[in-house]
């Protein structure tokens, strides 16, 4: 039932976008309210259930893994806030449709928009019965209001405001979800009625500190509670229906109605009341000041409300039902009264358009029945019989005279009382009956629109004195018995006879008619201290904000400053001190050398290591970039022949192939740069970069050693021995681990050098057909020597054959695919090098990038018959054919490494072609 | 022996590392390209320097006798081609910058990072 | 007949798929590169039935627990094997969403001059890279699928060849390239050490072994490696000086899947290989990973805010979001891991979908650059609460799938007594939503600051993308039960000891291992 209610209004609120552009000006407010309305009726016909003491629930599963579940649960406690957000949501969209009027149909739509998604969310919130489920609501709340007081988005005031209420609220949201998490975690349910129920145990677990504190900065947040209450005078930036809303019924009432849910959990823990009553006080105090030094009519409200609130969460705080029945009773009348005051105050801007109290006068004139309302709510607001507000007043001297507490509480309401009292005066006497009057006309009278809102709540201001039976047995009774967790006798009589609490409304009428009267002054007075904005916390947020930004700014210049050879010195350190710690952490020393391990040691092969070393060390201490590269290329022939030595000619030759490729392309780049590079870091860069580069070197050479010490688990290398020849028909068992055994990985490389090529013509390659005939002319001019260019083709071919030759023995003996079209390569780049680019591109006929899109698909295409024969993707098929004699025995792995071979080719030459282009430019 | 390899894989390592650290791109190039033979000979250490027979089936035989470990050169010969790759690509990378440049000396924030820069505050348009 | 060859095949494949069919559209598009339409029409078909596999294999692993491809026939440890457990399905599956909005997206801002660049090939290579990565039970092969992924990110970061993107890719190439040659030690070492390749026959090797110099040395260069991947502090450098210079579409796609990449190597190797929770091979991985989640989440947040221009903002909060997977793991616990698994899966989704929206936002108001932006949502209502639904999910508001994200780290560092990182987490997610806050307040909700000056039309296809990625996050935040699930289901797997030759097909276990079939042995 609750959950579709809940539904309807998300479909209404849903709806009022087109519904509002599809009706009138006048019209679409009216006929909006009927969902607000319609809810209201609805929660009305659940009385009987909530007058028996019973509650309503309804449970759908959402995500029982982690104990979240849609749960609602309609109590007393919940039907009170249910009523006055659906009851007062009606009335604000009435009145918006007439406050409005003159927007424009897309504002009015998004305005109505706002106004009943945001009263969905705060029925949610006190519907839902899952802690993360209100959270999430709560949240929508935050976000909602964001939107709604910077509805006027054009003003960077409202802007301001608008981030403003966001980041304290979403902070305090954050901090509720921290307690929320850690009560989810103590009683492992999220569900709020446990929550309450298990507050014994909640108290002691070892979290409660936390949990409270997050709880009370949710609350205080929301609520706005000293320090974090600024956020709510500046959210006055919002049309006036949604202060109204905001700030009489919903918004800022939802932290009162979470701490009021928690009430026995602050009573539990130890300084819990003391904390939430002093905040409280302070609060009271803070906004009692601020309505004396408040110049704008809503920021009278505002401040009034502050006040209001830090006396709902002092009523809170308080033990005692009679505290309970108060802060329920408060609610009420604060809301009802509130709410026709915001009203009031929006008519008076919308038909005057005057904001500032000083400058009306007299105003009932022209708005009469404006003006009785907000007589009838600012006598509740002062508290004066016969009104309700007269009842809840006497209810909160009640219940502090009962409470527990000494007599500062007692005082602190007395005073701030008095001064709402004033207040009420001057929101009302001021504008509506006294003063001159500077207004001579108004832009329009009332109309329906704007009077139904403020006189239904004035005369349900009255009504619920004079007649409180059904009030007090259907809604207030059951509320605080919810929150008291057991009955609370409340007597909503005008007349108690001549109590303690008749005689401290009439102190307080007396005080706040002395304030009313030397209002002038008063104000005058305080608006001149400048010292009571120290109060003001709002700088500090302002402070707070300047400072993340500094930080902020100051974060970005030092991080990412720009300067790549600190990035990658950063980089380097990282790594090695990681490494470093990961050595320290293992707490013993590297494995001992054993003669075993290393092996003896042989004469030449540490001459040719030691050469290598030398040029490494050359290469670092090379001027010019020619020389440098002679080096490395040295370093790389001295590898190669490391390999040799060591029963790796494969690797030789790949090596030695890579290496003249190399110095072919790297010799197009230098021929183009200037080759003297003169040193680009002071010595003292150079000794850090220097002891930087050898400590990282040391760590490897640590492990290295290490490593070699490592007892050897060989099963892999000798399965392949083992079945390289019989189960894979190939001798070179590198090889065949390249085609078969490992041969996926061989395929991923070659998407590599494929994906080199597209890289590469991307960027070198001509991008229209007018840059590459440009380009051709020049490409096409001869470098080589006469005698190069005369003997050229004859080196082409036999390197050609040979590259073929070395594809095709692979499998048997030294080369495969990489070395094969690395030699091809290196056919074709002495070629251009000699007779021109073009000649060696018409030698090759294809492009490229075609040969590397061929050479790709054959590769992988050479792999579908074992997947189609055995569902092994790469599985070689091997067949034998007899020809002439001769035995074949050949397979899909031939095609493989063709296709390699091809693909190695195209990519060696794609740079080739463009980085002669590239230079030649 | 091993000893000997890992003492100048290590330092082949070291000096790679100096040339990367250097401000001038084909330096950083040149050094990117050592520390990868670097890093080859230091996989090739991980089979153990053990024998010096080439790890291919004589005729005749069926199976592999005792011979260098054939799995570290078949990852050897994959990062050596990946590395030539990237050699290459960074090359022609230096050589475009240079052309747009006119220097290859990376002094502070180059153009990638002053778009975009808050404290400079030129921010690149939706071209 | 033939068609149940077809239907055999098709089966036999299924966890090679995803990467076989952008592979092999790869090399297509590369012949096609003289057609553009041709090429846009291969590329958007690939994704489309790279997404319809991805959604088969993990439909398959839900149940199957697992499934896998030994090329060659070779099974583990002697050949490469694909081993598709859940986590590795799941995010497979993402990667397919996110490659279909930059498809939708590309169509709008790649034009025939682009793909004559070679966009096309660039992109599905990327694809397939990252669902290799994704799928691979051998760490060699998980290596070289990463240079894949360092080519193919440089093509696309210089796809116009503009000084900035020439500049951005050679600070990307210079760092990148040392990270993949600490990888490639860290391998060698391993192999070095423990004799074989295959990750599962790894771990079971590491099984009670007494931690070693060389064990560490390779674990902690393969950290540092994946982490420079992944955008880690001290190692994300690189991205916010590249990203911000490609195409949208392209840093779309680099945004959205590469980093995660990298932490989903951090994941897999220290999780499954190293058993980081329980008893580690490697000592002094808790602290490390800790000091490099809190100093990464930190320092980025505040450096995001601190940026004007979008792009770069979003690159900063990528490197964020990242650190908030690796608090995850860093917790090493069952709800750790279950909530960085989680997290990827939003995050790849968001990020992309955030950065497509910068592009939009970008197309309509002619820049990126905040201080010069607005009115769009008066003008761009649609795109604007596209937006503000992707920029919410990223800040953590419920019910996203960016709150549960944060909700399952935060409850997990909380339950695991690591009160501060938990609260750490929650002051960064308030930095986070601080920092969107402003941006769509600056872009979308005030009025421009030059009055009068229209906005330009948003292509359908841009806003289609961002669409597609908001429901998604939106789905994953209300589905949040089963998907949270999910990733505890693929948590325990992970975490589920690996034992050599057990039944693949079983569900109960996670044999991370696919075996031989007994006729490739020869007689």
């Amino acid at each position: 039932m609750i959950a579709w209610l809940l539904a309807l209004s998300f479909a209404g609120s849903c709806v009022a976008w087109p519904l509002s552009r599809l009706f009138g000006r006048r019209a679409a407010g009216w006929l909006l309210s009927l969902v607000p309305a319609g809810l209201f009726v609805a929660f009305l016909g659940m009385a009987p259930t909530i007058e028996a003491g019973e509650a309503i629930t309804q449970t759908l599963a959402w995500a029982p893994s982690l104990g979240v579940d849609l749960s609602f649960r309609l109590d007393g406690f919940s039907f009170l806030f249910a009523l006055l957000i659906t009851g007062i949501g009606a009335l604000v969209v009435i009145y918006s449709g007439a406050y409005m009027s003159e927007e424009s149909k897309r504002n009015r739509a998004r305005f109505f928009t706002l106004i009943l998604l945001f009263m969905t969310a705060m029925l949610g919130a006190v519907l839902s019965d899952n802690l993360l489920v209100v959270f999430l609501f709560w949240e929508a709340t935050s976000i909602l209001s964001f939107l709604l007081i910077g509805f006027d988005a054009d003003s960077p005031s409202a802007r301001r405001a608008a981030l403003m209420s966001l980041r304290v609220t979403a902070a305090g949201g954050l901090a509720l979800l921290a307690a929320i998490i850690l009560i989810g975690a103590t009683l492992g349910s999220y569900s709020l009625s446990d929550a309450v129920a298990h507050t014994g145990e909640l108290a002691q677990s070892r979290w409660i500190v936390p949990i409270m504190i997050g709880l009370l900065l949710g609350v205080f947040t929301k609520s706005a509670q000293f320090p974090f209450h600024f956020w709510l005078p500046n959210a006055m930036q919002a049309p006036t229906p949604a202060s109204a809303y905001l700030h009489s019924a919903t918004m800022v009432k939802l932290g009162i109605y979470l701490l009021a849910r928690f009430e026995p959990l602050v009573g539990a823990v130890p300084l819990g009341r003391d904390v939430v009553v002093t905040v409280a006080i302070v609060t009271m105090l803070v906004g009692a000041v601020q309505v004396l030094r408040a110049e704008h009519f809503k920021a009278v409200l505002a401040y009034s409300t502050v006040a209001s609130l830090g006396i709902l969460v002092m009523l809170v705080g308080l033990d005692g039902p009679a505290a309970t029945a108060a802060m329920v009773g408060y609610i009420l009348a604060h809301a009802l009264y509130k709410a026709t005051l915001f009203f009031c105050a929006g008519s008076v801007l919308h038909t005057t358009g005057l904001s500032k109290l000083r400058a009306m006068g007299r105003l009932a004139r022209f708005l009469p029945v404006t003006a009785v309302a907000a007589a009838f709510a600012s006598l509740s607001m002062a508290g004066l019989p016969p009104f309700v507000g007269f009842i809840s007043k006497e209810f909160l001297f009640l219940a502090q005279i009962q409470s527990s507490w000494d007599a500062v509480p007692l005082a602190a309401a007395v005073l701030v009382n008095a001064v709402i009292v004033g207040a009420a005066g001057v929101v009302t006497l001021r504008p509506f009956f006294m003063g001159r009057g500077t207004v001579k006309e108004v832009r329009h009278g009332e109309t329906p629109g704007l009077l139904l809102a403020p006189v239904v709540l004035a005369l349900l201001g009255l009504l619920v004195s004079l007649e409180p039976g059904w009030v007090s047995r259907a809604v207030l009774r059951p509320a605080a018995a919810v929150v008291y967790g057991a009955p609370v006798e409340i007597d909503l009589a005008l007349w108690h006879g001549l109590t303690p609490m008749l005689a401290l409304s009439a102190v307080v009428i007396a005080i706040g008619a002395v304030i009313f009267i030397f209002w002038r002054p008063i104000h005058v007075r305080l608006r001149l201290r400048r010292s009571i904005d120290r109060f003001d916390t709002e700088d500090g947020y302002e402070l707070l904000i300047r400072r993340v930004e500094a930080l902020a700014a100051g974060t970005a210049r030092r991080v990412q400053h720009g300067d790549l050879r600190v990035y990658v010195q950063v980089v380097l350190a990282g790594a090695a001190a990681f490494v470093l710690w990961g050595m320290i952490a293992v707490g013993r020393a590297p494995r001992p050398p054993s003669i075993a391990g290393i092996g003896g040691l042989r004469i030449g092969p540490t001459a040719v290591a030691l050469i290598g070393l030398a040029a490494g060390v050359a290469a670092t201490r090379a001027r010019s970039l020619l020389s440098t590269m002679i080096a490395v290329g040295l370093v790389g022939l001295v590898t190669a022949l490391i390999f040799m030595m060591n029963g790796a000619p494969d690797l030789a030759l790949t090596q030695f192939a890579v290496e003249s490729l190399i110095v072919v392309l790297l010799a197009i780049v230098l021929l183009v740069l200037p080759s003297a590079a003169p040193s680009t870091r002071t010595a003292r860069q150079r000794t850090l970069d220097a002891a930087l580069s050898i400590a990282f070197a040391a760590i490897m050479f640590v492990a290295l050693l290490d490593m070699g010490m490592a007892p050897r688990h060989d099963e892999v290398s000798a399965f392949y021995g083992a079945q390289s020849y019989l189960a894979a028909f190939g001798r070179n068992v590198v090889n065949v681990i390249l085609v078969d055994f490992r041969g996926f990985d061989t395929l991923g490389e070659t998407t590599v050098i494929a994906l080199a090529a597209v890289f590469a013509w991307s960027l070198l390659g001509p991008r229209t057909a007018l840059e590459s005939a440009a380009t051709t002319a020049e490409a096409t001019r001869a470098h080589g020597a006469f005698i190069l260019r005369i003997t050229s083709p004859i080196f082409f071919w036999l390197l050609a054959v040979l590259s073929v030759a070395i594809l095709l023995r692979g499998h048997n003996e030294i080369g495969g695919g990489f070395v094969g079209g690395l030699v091809a390569a290196l056919a074709f780049a002495l070629l251009a090098l000699a007779s021109g680019v073009a000649r060696a591109r018409a030698v090759l006929r294809f492009h490229p990038l075609s040969l590397v899109g061929t050479g790709l698909l054959l590769a992988i295409a050479s792999g579908i018959p074992g997947l189609v024969l055995h569902g092994d993707f790469l599985r070689h098929a091997w067949i034998d054919v007899t020809l002439f004699g001769i035995h074949i025995h050949q397979g899909t792995a031939l095609i493989f490494d063709l296709g390699v071979y091809t693909v190695v080719l195209g990519g060696v030459l794609a740079f080739l072609f463009g980085l002669r282009r590239e230079a030649a430019r | 022996m091993s000893v000997v390899y890992a003492l100048v894989a290590a330092s082949l390592f070291g000096c790679g590392l100096y040339m990367v650290l250097s401000r001038a791109v084909v330096r950083l190039v040149l050094g990117l390209s050592l520390v990868a033979t670097a890093v080859n000979l230091m996989i090739f250490q991980a089979g153990r320097i053990r024998s010096e027979q080439p790890p291919i089936i004589p005729a005749g035989a069926k199976q592999l006798g005792e011979s260098a470990d054939p799995v570290p050169q078949a990852l050897i010969l994959t990062a050596i081609v990946i590395g030539f790759a990237l050699t290459v690509m960074f090359a022609a990378l230096a050589l475009r910058s240079y052309r747009d440049r006119g220097t290859l000396v990376n002094e502070g924030a180059g153009p990638a990072e002053q778009l975009g820069d808050p404290f400079t505050g030129s921010v690149g348009d939706d071209r | 007949m033939i068609a149940d060859t077809v239907a055999d095949t098709m089966a036999d494949g299924i966890a090679f798929w995803p990467v076989a069919i952008p592979l092999g559209a790869a090399a297509i598009t590369t012949l096609l590169r003289r057609r553009p339409a041709l090429q846009r029409g291969a590329m958007e078909a690939a994704v489309l039935l790279m997404l319809a596999s991805s959604v088969w294999l993990l439909a398959h692993v839900a149940h199957a627990g697992i499934a896998g491809m030994a090329f060659g026939g070779w099974g583990a440890p002697f050949g490469v094997t694909f081993v598709a457990d859940r986590l590795g399905a799941a995010l497979t599956t993402v990667t397919s969403l996110v490659a279909l909005a930059v498809a939708i997206y590309a169509r709008a801002e790649i034009r025939a001059r682009r793909r004559r660049a070679g966009f096309d090939p660039i992109f599905l290579a990327m694809l397939a890279a990252v669902n290799g990565a994704f799928l691979t039970g051998d760490i060699f092969n998980l290596y070289v699928w990463f240079e894949l992924m360092l080519v193919v990110a440089m093509g696309l970061v210089t796809i116009d060849r503009r000084p900035a993107q020439i500049d951005g890719a050679i600070r990307y190439a210079a760092m990148s390239m040392l990270g993949a040659t600490f990888i490639l030690i860290g391998i060698g070492l391993l192999y070095g050490e423990t004799g074989t390749l295959d990750m599962a026959s790894i771990s079971a090797a590491l099984v009670g072994r007494e931690p070693s110099m060389t064990l560490s040395a390779a674990a902690y260069l393969l950290f540092a490696g994946f982490a420079l991947k992944a955008g880690l502090f001290p190692f994300f450098f690189w991205l916010p000086a590249s990203y911000h210079t490609a195409p949208i579409t392209a840093s779309a796609a680099l945004a959205g899947l590469l980093t995660k990449v990298g932490f989903y190597a951090c994941l897999r190797v220290f999780v499954v290989v190293f058993h980081a929770v329980g008893e580690p091979a490697v000592p002094g991985l808790p602290a490390l990973f800790t000091m490099v989640a809190v100093a990464t989440m930190v320092l980025c947040v505040l450096a995001a805010i601190a940026q004007i221009d979008v792009r770069r903002l979003l690159a900063f909060h990528i490197i964020c979001q990242v650190a908030y997977m690796m608090l995850g793991l860093a917790l090493l616990s069952l709800l750790g891991i279950t909530a960085a698994i989680f997290y990827m899966l939003h995050s790849m989704l968001v990020q992309a979908g955030l950065f497509l929206g910068a592009g939009a936002m970008g197309r309509a108001t002619g820049g990126y650059d905040l201080r010069r932006a607005g009115g769009l949502m008066r003008e761009r209502p649609l795109l604007a609460a596209l937006f503000a639904t992707l920029a919410l999910s990223l800040s953590g508001v419920p019910p996203l799938s960016g709150f549960w994200a944060k909700f399952l780290v935060i409850d997990a560092a909380f339950r695991g007594g690591a009160t501060w990182l938990g609260v750490t987490a929650l002051v960064v997610g308030l930095l986070t939503l601080y920092s969107m806050s402003e941006i769509w307040t600056d872009a979308f909700w005030r009025s421009p600051p030059r009055p009068g000056k229209l906005t330009r039309a948003v292509p359908p296809a841009m806003v289609t993308a961002m669409a597609l990625l908001a429901a998604c996050t939106m789905g994953m935040g209300l589905a949040i039960g089963p998907v949270s699930g999910f990733a505890r289901a693929a948590a325990v797997q992970m975490l589920t000891p690996t034992t050599t030759g057990q039944d693949a097909s079983s569900p109960t276990a996670a044999p991370m291992l696919i075996p031989m079939k007994v006729d490739r042995w020869a007689p």
